[in-house]
């Protein structure tokens, strides 16, 4: 985890970031909650990526946030004020928005300023100040641009450094990426990671994108209706999912049937004895469905009385097959390249298991 | 009355479609059209020129225009119209940025509702609005009522159609409400907001309504003669009775004086543009 400490760059940009935490945080509009008893608590420093079907809540979380929206009820908390009743002028959140949000009127540069001037800073020390941000963001010889001469990729970039000109205590990015193409997108996200590592600032990043969210956060936060289903690492979230609902969006499953032999083995059709982890207790013999990861299955090889082999998608380091088993049950396997020979030319195939199950469910 | 206004603010809604079946048309067709439309204007122009420097047996004089300089009535006239217009656009302009703004930012689903309350004065005759504004304004002091300020109140009213247009539509064109919370995330408050963000993104708005305004109160003869006011439109009809060539000549001047200004104003305008989008080109 990021510590909050003062980071590299001699101290010039870098600051403590603070913790910000929701309480019980609650926002209808008319009849829709879209947030409700919404908890989550971000450490000093921390980069916490919001993640969850569309209309679960996330905009309306960073807007609370942000103070752009008031909850109904519950208290945000930043650091240890309570600012759930402070507009958002006097809350300093810097703000990337998803659709381009930079005022038309002015350059880039002025752009970055804008924050500072409305603090009424001196020409001088705004200049020297966006000159910084601009370089920090790759973009010093574009300063004098006006947004509409810049791509879209310049114009989020600029938005970022205007976001951070006033030394904000919280930074929050609203899809920040989502209008870029795929390439732009990765290198901007590296690059938005390395920036706020370098100035330990706290931020709420949303996104759709699971590569996204498992490449650059320190704790993902899976949502879902309203609520928090689950606050943790990118490693733990995919390998530990809490619920049925994270193991199904962060990643793909195959939801397989099973029967329990013991405390930590379950027997799972077509691919033989899983191991398994599990608050609940089943007794042997119990069924049971088996969540299990694609990655988690491996090919042992033909097998003329095995799965059928229906597709084959080569993505780069692993081949993902889509075989169908004798009760046409689709099941999803993922397996190095390396392996690529196992199912060369092979119609149907035997299974076995390759690691842990994600859960396991009563049926 | 001069309502042949360029369309000041920035067009975003391009009709590809449209546009597009009109250029299969083909040139010629293009050609005859503009040369019909601007025979259209251009004639009865040319000739109430000619006619107003005609004298006594076909000849050539400029008596008409001297003349109507020499009336301390028409600088009165012109000066009342003026100082009206002004007023109008003013009170226009403080009403309505506020309404625009609020209720893109605030109320999005009132906006149709908004839209169709200012198209209201060209649905009800002007001499019924004309009532109720006055009717509506009995109680005030003498300061109002019965001043010329009492014609900038009816003048807003009327001018509504064209200066609400003119505003909401050059709203329309910039993500007012993200640029507001942007704005507001940055610690701008509401009026520096008005300041450095909203009014600079929508001077072509502004500009346009308060050229409508200004051209609807200069042309304005109903309710300002209903009113039994004064004023250079109503100025023009009375000379009309007395001096045909003077009342020609005095509608040119009127359409050159809204002319001028607008003409400077776009050409300020198209120029600005020009020369912010030449900096794309030198990459
Ligand atoms: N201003 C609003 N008026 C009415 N309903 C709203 C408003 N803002 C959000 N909602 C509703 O609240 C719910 C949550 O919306 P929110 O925008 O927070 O979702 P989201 O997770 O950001 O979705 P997406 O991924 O599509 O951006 C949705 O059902 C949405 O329709
Ligand atoms: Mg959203």
């Amino acid at each position: 985890m990021i510590s909050s400490e003062t980071v590299a760059n001699g101290g010039r940009y870098s600051r403590s970031g603070l913790p910000v935490r929701f309480e019980n945080v609650a926002r209808n509009f008319k009849d829709v909650a879209a947030l409700k008893s919404f908890n989550l608590s971000a450490d000093a420093g921390e980069l916490i990526v919001l993640l969850g079907p569309s209309g679960c809540g996330k905009t309306t979380a960073l807007r609370v946030l942000a103070g752009l929206e008031m909850p109904d009820s519950g208290r945000v908390i930043i650091g240890d004020h309570d600012v759930t009743s402070l507009p958002s002028a006097k809350r300093n959140i810097g703000m990337v928005f998803q659709s381009y949000s930079l005022f038309p009127n002015m350059t880039a540069k002025e752009n970055v300023e804008f924050g500072l001037r409305v603090r009424g800073q001196s020409p001088k020390d705004r200049s020297s100040r966006s000159g910084e941000l601009l370089e920090l963001v790759g973009l010093k010889s574009q300063s004098d641009r006006y947004p509409h001469q810049l791509s879209g990729g310049q114009q989020q970039r600029v938005a970022l450094a205007r976001a951070l000109a006033v030394q904000p205590e919280v930074l929050v990015l609203d899809e920040p990426l989502s209008a870029l193409d795929a390439k732009v997108r990765s290198s901007l996200r590296d690059e938005i990671r390395r920036i706020q590592l370098e100035l330990g600032i706290t931020t709420f990043f949303v996104t759709h994108d699971q590569e996204e969210a498992l490449a650059i956060a320190d704790r993902i936060a899976v949502m879902h209706q309203g609520q928090l289903e689950q606050l943790d690492t990118p490693l733990a979230v995919y390998t530990n999912p809490a619920t049925e609902f994270v193991a199904e969006f962060v990643g793909t499953v195959n939801r397989l049937p099973g029967r329990i032999v013991d405390a930590s083995q379950v027997e799972v059709e077509n691919v033989g004895l899983v191991e398994y982890k599990s608050d609940s207790t089943f007794t042997a013999g119990s069924e049971v469905e088996v969540l299990v990861r694609p990655e988690s299955i491996g090919i042992r090889g033909a097998n003329d009385e095995g799965c059928r082999v229906l597709a084959k998608s080569f993505l780069g380091s692993t081949i993902k097959i889509t075989l169908l088993d004798r009760a046409d049950r689709l099941i999803s396997v993922a397996i190095p390249t390396s392996d690529a020979g196992l199912v060369e030319g092979v119609e149907a195939v035997s299974l076995y298991s390759r690691g842990q199950a994600l859960l396991v469910k009563g049926r | 009355m001069a309502t042949i206004a360029p369309d000041l603010t920035p067009s975003t809604k391009t009709n590809g479609n449209n546009s597009s079946d009109v250029l299969k048309l083909g040139r010629p067709f293009r050609y005859i059209v503009l040369t019909l439309v601007g025979l259209f204007f251009i004639v009865p122009i040319v000739s109430s020129a000619r006619f107003s420097f005609l004298g006594n047996h076909n000849s050539f004089t400029i008596s008409a225009y001297t003349q109507l300089f020499g009336t301390a009535q028409f600088w009165s006239t012109l000066f009342l119209s003026v100082k009206v217009g002004v007023g109008t656009v003013f009170l226009t302009l403080a009403l309505l940025i506020p309404t625009v703004v609020w209720v893109h930012v605030r109320l999005p689903k009132l906006r149709r509702v908004f839209e169709a309350i200012s198209l209201l004065p060209l649905v009800v005759p002007s001499v019924v609005v004309t009532l109720g504004v006055i009717t509506s304004f009995r109680g005030l002091p003498n300061i109002i009522y019965g001043t010329p300020v009492i014609l900038s109140l009816e003048y807003v009213v009327l001018a509504l159609p064209f200066s609400y247009r003119a505003l909401d539509s050059s709203v329309q064109s910039i993500d007012l409400k993200t640029l507001v919370e942007a704005g507001q995330s940055l610690g701008a408050g509401w009026i520096k907001l008005l300041r450095f963000v909203l009014l600079p993104n929508i001077r072509g708005g502004i500009i346009g309504a308060s050229i409508l305004t200004f051209a609807f109160c200069l042309g304005e003869f109903a309710v300002a003669s209903l009113l039994s006011f004064t004023t250079f439109p109503v100025f023009l009809v009375q000379v009309g009775q007395l001096a045909a060539s003077q009342a020609v000549a005095l509608s040119l001047i009127a359409l050159l004086f809204t002319w001028i200004p607008l003409a400077v104003i776009t050409l300020v305008f198209s120029q600005r543009r020009a020369s912010r989008s030449t900096i794309v080109a030198d990459e």
